[in-house]
């Protein structure tokens, strides 16, 4: 499903983010990337969604060679992966309901669709009963239900999260992970960055560890260091 | 069928989102693209109008003949009488010396010192006659042909006049065609800003519609529709001005007892339709220009 080939990338200014790093993930995988701060777990993540040029080597994403691809097939590839922030990235003035559309609406799905995926999936993550609440009207943990609910309301292949428990306090963080969990369960890719030991060693997923750009471990049921 | 509904719902409420977002800002790109395309309708207008009228007196539909001052009676009545009997004259119009004096009169209403130097005696009659046939070599041979007649003074087609009036209307028409280039690009400009303003004011569903794999043409849409909405108000803005402004200018001409010319300066309603398009869709075409430059800039993979 995913697959890098000896890749480096460097930021200009010469920043070697990451450096030489082989890796191969397969279908239905939950690996966790593990770092300290600055160790190019983000950076990793955005050259899966081709947010990022390589400098060198190859990248393949759900069967497409990134550095390849025609830059209008972007879009298109990204709609197989679904992306979760430290930060939520949800749109202040729509409700919860219309954040999770909006992202159906804007590449074009059926209205019908829209109206039976949106209120599905926001079941799914537990937040029916918040459908017109406002993102501010809602406790950090909630609002990261959203943005998952949003990242996996088209169904992808893919689903990347960095840092999706930075912000959250450790009872809700576990309701995170419970929620990512499951995704998994249904065959979804699941490649989460984190430095929060405590769920990495409850979780025993496979572990790739990074630092100064090299994958440093890669263990199966591994813990973080 | 839904899905098509579902996204013109989608491109129509963003689109109003953006106007709404940035009233004094709209209101000046509309304005500066009404002005720009107003000079270019009354442009075309003028364009059409002077080959009508330069048409119409290059094909002759009337040339003067001027009489000797002192003119013997004789002599007038004679040429005024082969007039009458030419096989090849429509009409004749005889013009006296105190007529003569009155047109001058009119004509030089601004400069009162120029008229007190004539006097009613010393302007020549004349007749203003209209052919049966408006045919440049027609006129010019009975010009030459009445030329000879005694009495008479001197023959007039218009043609010298037709010259200078064309090229007073081509200079004129460069004169506009530049003014209304200056304000088609500062128009773009200022809605090339206002979408960047726009993209920028939402800048965070920018992102998150990359993040979901939008297509950029998709994301540009909405903006482009923004400039070209305002390209089309403006347009319509500046047709409805140069309508009005024609009917105006057309009025006064009409009026004119100075120049006949003048009164045959006029625009059919089918090349009025034309440059009223024209306009319309000039400011739609600048709007587009602007917004999609400012849509391209701004927005990468
Ligand atoms: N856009 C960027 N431009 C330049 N350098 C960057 C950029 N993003 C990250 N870096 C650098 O690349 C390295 C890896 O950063 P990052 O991938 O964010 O690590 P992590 O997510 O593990 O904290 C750091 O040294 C960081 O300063
Ligand atoms: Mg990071």
């Amino acid at each position: 499903m995913i697959r890098l080939d000896n890749v480096t990338k460097i930021y200009k200014g010469d920043t070697r983010a990451i450096d030489g790093v082989s890796l191969n993930i397969d279908k239905g995988e939950f690996v966790f990337l593990v770092g300290e701060s600055g160790s190019g777990k983000s950076t990793m993540l955005r050259l899966l969604t081709a947010e990022e040029p390589v400098t060198d080597g190859e990248v393949h994403v759900a069967g497409k060679d990134l550095g390849q691809i025609n830059s209008w097939r972007v879009p298109y590839l990204r709609r197989n992966i679904g992306s979760v922030f430290q930060d939520f990235k949800l749109l202040p003035q729509k409700t919860v309901y219309e954040n999770v559309a909006f992202a159906l609406e804007v590449i074009g799905r059926p209205r019908n669709i829209v109206a039976t995926q949106v209120p599905a999936i926001l079941e799914l993550v537990g937040l029916s009963h918040k459908q017109q609440s406002f993102p501010d009207e809602l406790s950090g943990g909630e609002q990261q239900r959203v943005s998952i609910a949003r990242a996996f309301v088209n169904r992808p292949l893919i689903l990347l999260a960095d840092e999706p428990t930075g912000n959250l306090d450790p009872n809700t963080a576990q309701e995170i992970m419970r929620l990512l969990d499951r995704i998994n369960r249904t065959g979804t890719t699941v490649v989460m960055a984190t430095h929060d030991q405590t769920i990495v060693d409850q979780m025993r997923r496979r572990v790739v560890a990074l630092r100064s750009g090299q994958v440093v471990r890669d263990e199966q049921q591994g813990v973080y260091g | 069928m839904t899905g098509l509904l579902g996204r013109a719902a989608y491109f129509a409420r963003e689109t109003w989102i953006n106007v709404r977002r940035n009233l004094t800002l709209t209101v000046a790109a509309i304005l500066t693209v009404a002005v720009g395309v107003m000079l270019v309708g009354l442009g075309l207008m003028a364009r059409y109008a002077s080959t009508n009228a330069l048409g119409r007196w290059q094909g002759g539909v009337q040339f003067e003949i001027f009489l000797e001052p002192n003119v013997e009676g004789g002599q007038a009545d004679a040429v005024g009488e082969e007039l009458r009997n030419h096989p090849d004259i429509e009409r004749i119009q005889f013009i006296t010396q105190e007529q003569a004096y009155k047109l001058l009169e009119e004509m030089l209403v601004d400069e009162p010192e120029l008229l007190a130097e004539v006097s009613v005696e010393s302007l020549p009659p004349s007749y203003r006659v209209v052919p049966r046939v408006a045919e440049g070599e027609l006129i010019e041979s009975l010009a030459a042909q009445f030329r000879e007649r005694p009495g008479v003074y001197s023959v007039e087609t218009g043609r010298q006049q037709v010259d200078a009036i064309r090229e007073w209307f081509n200079s004129f028409r460069w004169i506009v065609l530049l003014m209304s280039i200056v304000l088609a690009t500062a128009s773009a400009m200022l809605i090339f800003n206002m979408i960047r303003v726009a993209m920028f004011a939402r800048r965070r569903e920018i992102e998150v519609m990359k993040l979901v794999g939008a297509t950029n043409s998709f994301i540009r849409l909405p903006f482009i529709l923004e400039g070209m909405l305002h390209g089309l108000a403006g347009g319509v803005v500046g047709a409805l001005a140069a309508g009005v402004l024609r009917n105006h200018v057309e009025g006064l001409f009409g009026r004119s007892e100075i120049l006949a010319f003048f009164r045959s300066f006029t625009v059919t309603s089918s090349q009025f339709t034309t440059a009223t398009i024209a306009t319309v869709l000039m400011g739609v075409v600048v709007g587009a220009l602007g917004s999609a430059f400012a849509a391209g800039k701004f927005l990468d993979v």
